[in-house]
């Protein structure tokens, strides 16, 4: 054994890379913090310049959206309108199918089946957009039309909010099926041991325990649905139009649409100069996007740690 | 609540009627949107290889030489699971060294070209791979990532500077001798490790010798074939015939793997006979879109004329270049996550910040991140309108929060004893992430990569935000120019209201982007399970 | 505090006698002395060593001298600090976030929690064997040699290496296979493969934390006899639930009772046949803990 005692591990080469290491994978983690202000700061400069040419009155209030013939008006409810219309078919899809499933997987479902069953769920999420855009365009649309009394134009909303319902499936089944199975056996054989069947277990029991992470499930395929691009812009069309009465909310499903995200695709295809109110509008409609999408998956993640509270 | 007692009268079955109604109801939303999507997907496939020319005959035979056979291989490999996974190994290999071949050669001869690709191997992949081998051989050599990051780094500009010197080399040599030496023999090298250490199936000194003797002696007949040339032969030669040869070698010497062949056999088989009956019969067979001429030509007004080459090549150099920043990004972010964070004071607070920020980066829409390429990339950076970088980094971006999603999670299951073993030898907080963590972490973070790339690869919203082309007619020749890409070519061609486009040109195009997607997938597929068989 | 190390032969005859008695802590109703006892040189020295966890306190102001090239035993009932106390001495403890210490711990004359210890050079003078055997996914000779390279050891390995798997008596069994994996062994064998990985850079000191807990009575027996055989060149510290492994083994005994807290310290012999503390002999009687 050493008689002297030197702890102090001066290992030189060895310190300095060992601090460079740390400053290296620092830097790679920091990528993420420097896109989202990369996100913020791009979104916003424009907005600011938009918003002294247009009036936020016009802009959130207006009811007609024109950004390419003279004189252009931009306004964003009509987008939003188109928006909200393929979410809420989407999620009249989805959400109903998405529960149902989850239910299956995590209460009835066997081993082996549940074992099939999730990743073939999970290709749902995996097919590319434009391949979704492209089926709800020439299949669905012309499928949809064969039906009696239905009269669909080339573009429409229903067939791309179904198609986009049928992929953010996957987003609903898997998040309510965690929250499912993270309620705990006892709860169920308490109940069980009521005497109830397992479809009081599951519709009475498993479901209003798990509510919070189903609710999560439900706000992030919205998010999701919202942001979704493609499939609108490849079979909802481009008309930007605001329905003043109810049977033009009702109408609106079987003719074009356009939703915020096809418009910015409208204005980000066209040959915009950079420096023109239009092209600073493309901005200001991804700030409002990238507001709604953002505020929805914080409001998901709050109520899903609420639900990952209840039982720690 | 409601019980299933059975009243006298029996009559009293009304709530489990319900219950099994409402299972049945549940098992039905399960597989409606998989069978929704199998329904299209039917279609497009059906317009793809333009089903509807050929007669019933036709299907007659297709569905006993081909379907029959496969379906009863994959009713076998429900007893005998080794035999399917020897035919997916077989499969991934097949598809993947074709998609790597084509991967290398859009890279090296449309891309960089020989003399460059030259020039950047000397100065920086040669160094490299050296210093890694030596530093595996010598761990104890700590200057050794320092001098990998010094080549990483300044190996480019010395590259660009001797690139007068590098050209004149190949010139002098030509550009086949090039490849041989930069890729045949180092692939020699890491096959003789494989057969020999790897694997263990046998001599690896002669296996290397075999594949540079292959790689030779081939060359006459290379020369003869149409389309083919010296390099892509030797490229192709690297990235799919020796590693299917390896694979193809691996499974014939187990005897419970060797009944795989039999699922790529029946159908290479049941294709080749249904082929030659067609041709040699009356029997009208299909007239596929979705075929050679459709992937090696340019785009056309003429549907019959009409190609995705240039969108396939623009795809590929677009996402081998996503591959690298998300790999070498991901990871980095990863570890700093997962080993290096503290969980308490200000670090963690800094930690807490970027996971939460990550985890709302996965949630942003991709049409934004395609405002951001525009804003950050093209207009700030100058890097171009639609270029082959452009498209690279924005991609990035976007899938860089699933990357590092996935890789933490990888890093999290390299057991916690491990670490403990190697810093109670006293082993500093890298020598633990390099030696112990990293290689353990690997596969897994490489399924997640690969399962990003599969996003990545179909993305098209923020790629017509920075000003892809809908549609090019050539290839990108660098990095800077210009580009198309799959999912872009079938935008552009959606809109066009012919049926021939709507059902042949664009069905042929999802078809070419599904057959990628699903080949990656099956890699990914392939790792998590060695991943999995190795962690019991 | 600075304990002299380089004591002499007859000053340890001496000391082998109880020296040093301090009064209970913390006020406790019962009268619990804190025994200190010495013999031969003190290797690992702790005064007035507090750990907590977050709020929990894990160790209690525990005083112990460790004496060189002896095996030391540390007993108690589950929870009672013996395995925090073990991972205090190489400062294991740095790895959990919430852990936070006061006091004095020394190795070697040194406070192993001075600003200017690098815990890495501390670990690396006093190697650790964990509780289930933990082998790298690496061959059996990489993980002997994994010590001396990420030391930078200019040595033969090969004969490091076989010196290491021979005096962890697992040559005979793996020489023929050092190039397959670790995982391959038994339990037995892997866990007398992570003890020739602890000694193979030739440490002062083995912290043991539990070994032989998740190994069959075969396996267990074979470590115990390494362990007094290990204990010629290294000094052993032990931490074990097993009472008669403690008393089969080990020279010395340390018995922690709940709440962190050192009740006795002395010759094994003494602790297990005529302890001074009526808590210690209701331990060691299976009456309590």
């Amino acid at each position: 054994m050493s008689n002297t005692t030197d702890l102090t591990g001066d290992r030189g080469f060895q310190d300095i890379r060992e601090s460079m290491y740390t400053v290296v994978f620092f830097l790679c983690a920091a990528v993420s913090v420097i896109t989202t202000a990369g996100i913020i700061v791009a979104l916003i400069l424009p907005t600011i310049t938009f918003l002294g040419e247009v009036p936020m009155s016009e802009f959130f209030l207006g009811t007609q959206f024109s950004p390419a013939i003279q004189p252009t008006v931009f306004g964003v409810l009509p987008l939003a309108f188109g928006t909200l219309l393929i979410t809420f078919g989407a999620a009249m899809v989805a959400i109903p199918i998405g529960t149902l499933t989850a239910l299956y997987l995590s209460e009835y479902a066997s081993e082996s089946r549940r074992a099939v069953l999730k990743p073939l769920l999970e290709i749902l999420a995996g097919v590319p957009t434009v391949v979704y855009g492209y089926f709800a365009l020439v299949y669905v649309t012309p499928l949809l039309d064969a039906i009696p009394g239905l009269e669909l134009g080339t573009f429409n909303a229903l067939s791309a909010s179904l198609v986009m319902g049928i992929m953010i499936i996957p987003m609903v089944s898997s998040i309510s099926e965690d929250s499912m199975n993270a309620v705990p056996d006892s709860v169920r054989n308490a109940a069980y041991g009521l005497g109830a069947t397992k479809y009081d277990v599951s519709v009475g029991v498993v479901v209003p325990s798990a509510l919070s992470g189903i609710a999560s499930s439900f706000i992030l395929a919205l998010s999701r649905a919202i942001g979704e691009t493609m499939i609108v812009v490849v079979a909802a069309g481009q008309t930007a139009r605001f329905p003043e009465t109810t049977s033009g909310l009702l109408n609106s499903f079987f003719v074009s649409t356009q939703t915020m995200t096809s418009a910015m695709v409208q204005l980000g295809t066209s040959d915009l100069a950079g420096g023109t109110t239009a092209y600073r509008a493309l901005f200001a409609i991804g700030l409002t996007l990238f507001v709604m999408t953002l505020v929805l998956n914080l409001v998901s993640d709050a109520i899903a740690a609420r639900f990952r509270e209840d039982y720690d | 609540m409601a019980t299933d007692t059975t009243t006298e009268s029996g009559f009293g079955t009304v709530s489990r009627t319900k219950g099994i109604v409402f299972e049945y109801l549940t098992l039905a939303s399960s597989v409606a949107g998989i069978l929704a999507l199998s329904v299209l997907l039917g279609y497009v496939f059906w317009d793809a290889f333009g089903m509807e020319s050929a007669e019933i005959a036709w299907y007659g035979a297709f569905a006993l030489l081909v379907v029959v056979p496969v379906l009863a291989f994959v009713a076998y490999t429900q007893r005998n699971p080794v035999a399917g996974e020897a035919a997916l190994e077989l499969f991934s290999t097949t598809m993947g060294g074709i998609l790597g071949g084509l991967g290398t050669v859009t890279i090296l001869e449309v891309v960089t070209g020989a003399d460059i690709w030259f020039g950047y191997f000397v100065t920086v992949v040669a160094p490299l791979c050296a210093l890694y081998l030596y530093g595996r051989s010598q761990p104890n050599a700590s200057w050794v990532g320092l001098a990998m990051l010094g080549f990483l780094v300044l190996g480019p500009p010395i590259g660009t500077a001797l690139l007068p010197i590098t050209t004149t080399i190949v010139a002098l040599i030509g550009g086949p001798f090039v490849y041989l030496f930069t890729l045949t023999i180092p692939g020699a090298l890491v096959l003789r490790y494989v057969v020999e250490d790897y694997l263990e199936l046998g001599d690896g000194d002669l296996t290397a010798g075999v594949m540079v003797a292959v790689a030779l002696l081939a060359v006459p007949l290379v020369d003869r074939l149409p389309l083919v040339s010296r390099s892509v032969w030797a490229i192709f030669l690297t990235t799919l015939f020796a590693p299917l040869a390896v694979v193809v070698w691996k499974n014939l010497a187990d005897r419970e793997r060797r009944a795989g062949f039999a699922g790529p056999g029946v159908f290479a088989a049941g294709i080749g006979v249904l082929l030659v009956v067609t041709d040699r019969t009356a029997l009208n067979g299909p007239t596929p879109w979705f075929d050679w001429q459709y992937v090696t030509t340019s785009p056309s007004r003429f549907a019959d004329q009409a190609g995705l080459y240039p969108a396939i090549i623009g795809s590929v150099g677009i996402i081998v270049l996503v591959a690298l920043i998300t790999m070498l990004l991901g990871v980095g972010a990863a570890v700093f996550l997962e080993e290096y964070a503290p969980d308490s004071g200000l670090g963690g607070a800094v930690a807490r910040f970027i996971r939460i920020n990550i985890s709302n980066l996965a949630g942003v829409p991709s049409v934004v991140y395609g405002l951001l390429g525009l804003a950050v990339f093209v207009n700030l950076a100058n890097l171009g309108v639609g270029t082959v970088i452009t498209a690279a980094f924005t991609l990035s971006l976007l899938i860089l929060p699933i990357v590092i999603i996935s890789a933490r999670e990888a890093i999290r299951a390299v057991p916690d004893s491990l670490r403990q073993a190697s810093y109670g030898m006293g082993a500093t907080r890298w020598q633990t992430i390099r030696n112990v963590v990293l290689p353990r972490a690997i596969p897994g973070i490489l399924t997640g990569t690969i399962l990003a790339l599969g996003r990545a690869i179909g993305e098209t919203a923020p790629l017509i935000m920075i000003g892809v082309a809908t549609t090019a007619f050539s290839p990108p020749e660098g990095i800077f120019s210009k580009t198309s890409a799959m999912p872009m070519q079938i935008f552009a061609w959606s809109s066009f209201p012919s049926q021939e486009f709507q059902h042949g040109v664009v069905a042929a195009g999802v078809v070419t982007l599904l057959v990628v997607l699903l080949t990656m997938n099956s890699i990914a597929i392939l790792l998590r399970n060695k991943f999995e068989q190795e962690e019991l | 505090m600075s304990q002299d190390t380089s004591s002499t032969e007859a000053e340890r005859e001496e000391t082998d006698q109880l020296i040093t008695t301090d009064p209970g802590r913390g006020g406790l109703s019962e009268q619990d002395n804190t025994s200190t006892v010495m013999t031969g040189d003190t290797i690992i020295q702790s005064r007035n060593l507090d750990v907590f966890y977050g709020e929990t306190q894990a160790l209690q102001s525990v005083d112990l001298d460790i004496p060189e090239n002896q095996v030391t035993a540390m007993i108690g009932p589950s929870g009672c600090g013996k395995s925090t106390f073990l991972r205090c001495i190489n400062r294991m403890n740095d790895l959990i976030d919430v852990a936070r210490m006061d006091g004095e711990l020394s190795f070697d004359g040194k406070n192993v929690y001075d600003d200017d210890v690098d815990p890495v050079t501390l670990r690396r003078r006093i190697g650790m064997v964990f509780q289930h055997p933990n082998p790298f996914p690496k061959s059996i000779y990489d993980n002997v040699a994994y010590g001396l390279r990420i030391q930078d050891r200019d040595v033969d390995m090969d004969s490091v290496v076989e010196e290491s798997l021979k005096k962890a008596a697992l040559w005979d069994e793996v020489k023929d296979r050092l190039n397959e994996s670790a995982l391959d062994l038994s339990g037995g064998q892997q866990q007398r493969l992570c003890i020739a990985r602890a000694i193979a850079v030739d440490p002062d000191v083995l912290l043991m934390d539990e070994p032989a807990s998740a190994l069959d009575p075969i396996a267990t027996s074979k470590i115990e006899d390494l362990i007094e055989e290990l204990v010629e060149d290294y000094t052993v510290v032990i931490v074990t639930h097993n009472m008669q492994q403690a008393a089969r083994i080990s020279d010395k005994t340390a018995v922690f009772l709940t709440g962190g807290e050192l009740v006795e310290f002395d010759d094994t012999g003494t602790i297990f046949e005529n302890p001074e503390s009526q808590r210690v002999e209701d331990y060691i009687t299976g009456k309590f803990g």
